[in-house]
């Protein structure tokens, strides 16, 4: 971008005219009141209708505001107190801030990231079934890692207890021989997960 | 008005129940036979009403229809939940003037099922007092049961814990501690390792300068 001469700029603003510059500064003058002319100056015209056209339509949102717009509208509230009045509006604030500073009864929702791993050295596909997938055994399947026979899958699961098991070949239900587990009321066991 | 606030609440009550009946059945649908869910339908219609979850009843019928169990048995099992959580319901009524979550139930019939009796979750619930809430309190008690400590054992664990001043966090720490403990000894057992942190937790509620939170249902 050119960086004209302050007294040239003063120039392009009116303020100078050609001759007030110093000799040395006409020709930059000259260039600069060029590269303006380049510029389409050409005045815009508007329709002689305009005004009317914006009054009216300012005039007719006026007339019909809208329902978002009268409930915005500034208006007069007068508020009385009676005194009466102050003492359940008084117990509502306390029940309010006596709940607010009691201490939490429910843990807040959070995410745990595990890593499940069984280690099958003869299946062809193994799969994780349990309480966070309604436990479809086609919805989480394991991985072989690096190691021969060792399957893996990351989950990240919401806080709180979890029960699973692991699916050999689609049909043997297997429970993670590294997590405690529980009878689960069919003859098996499923593994327990506490987060 | 009155009039219309009245129909309304009715439309949101008897909407929110159709929804429900509508929620369960699609859950079930093509997961278990006709007959088990319909069973699970009036067991869940019943159990909403006695205040207890519905969720767990659900989840066993889906596990046992994707376990591909015979029908009658999914029946039995869900039938048997129920019961479990009617009776996680009684003896966490029995803890405290208040009823229930139906969090805390689900976490009891959990710790049930672990090997705790019905006394056992009572007192974890009292226990758990204000600062621990009870569904944690019991379900960090059954997987230590469900990892082989005898619930006498585990009872007096999570106790010493909480009565140490102990905070939520120590509490569900335990299971890892106990895994810790056996992976580490040599020979160690889940109730040598719990005993070791009943012990442990002992020793701090007692050191001097120890204050130790009174329970709040004595």
């Amino acid at each position: 971008m050119t960086d004209f001469h302050p007294q040239v700029k003063q120039l392009l603003d009116g303020e100078l005219t050609l001759a007030d510059l110093p000799a040395a500064l006409r020709p930059e003058g000259v260039e600069a009141l060029r590269l303006l002319a380049a510029v389409d100056r050409e005045p815009v015209a508007l329709p002689s209708t305009l005004d009317a056209r914006v009054l009216a339509a300012v005039r007719a949102r006026a007339a019909r505001p809208s329902l978002w717009r009268r409930f915005l509208a500034p208006r007069e509230i007068r508020v009385r107190l009676r005194p009466w009045t102050l003492v359940p509006a008084l117990a509502a604030a306390a029940a309010l801030v006596l709940f607010l500073s009691s201490p939490a009864r429910t843990p807040t929702a959070s995410t745990v990231t595990v890593r499940f791993v069984l280690f099958a050295p003869d299946a062809q596909q193994v799969s994780l079934a349990g309480t966070f997938n309604q436990w479809d055994p086609a919805a989480t399947p394991l991985v072989r890692t690096g190691s021969p026979g060792v399957w893996s899958a990351t989950l990240i699961l919401p806080a709180g207890q979890h029960q699973y098991a692991f699916v050999v070949d689609g049909a043997r239900w297997v429970a993670d021989p590294g997590a405690p587990a529980v009878d689960d009321g069919f003859g098996r066991r499923n593994s327990v997960l506490s987060l | 008005m009155r009039t219309f606030r009245a129909f309304l609440l009715l439309a949101l009550v008897g909407g929110g129940t159709t929804l429900r009946a509508q929620d369960i059945s699609t859950r079930l649908a093509g997961r278990v036979s006709p007959e088990v869910a319909a069973l699970v339908q009036r067991l869940a219609t019943s159990a909403a009403a006695r205040g207890l979850p519905v969720d767990p009843l659900i989840q066993k019928a889906i596990e046992g229809g994707a376990k591909g169990v015979p029908a009658d048995r999914i029946a039995a099992a869900v039938r048997a939940l129920a019961g479990q959580l009617d009776v996680a319901a009684a003896a966490l009524t029995r803890a405290g003037p208040t009823h229930p979550d139906t969090d805390a139930i689900a976490a009891g019939a959990f710790a049930l099922n672990a090997g705790l009796n019905d006394t056992n979750v009572t007192t974890l619930a009292r226990v758990s007092g204000p600062r621990h809430t009870e569904a944690a309190t019991l379900r960090v008690a059954g997987t230590l049961a469900a990892m082989g400590v005898p619930a006498a054992q585990t009872v007096e664990l999570v106790t010493q814990v909480i009565e140490a001043g102990g905070e939520s966090a120590d509490v569900l720490a335990l299971p890892g501690q106990v895994s810790e403990g056996v992976s580490h000894g040599r020979g160690v057992t889940p109730a040598q390792a719990a005993a070791g942190l009943a012990r442990a937790a002992a020793a701090r509620a007692n050191a001097p300068g120890q204050q130790k939170p009174k329970p709040p249902h004595p």
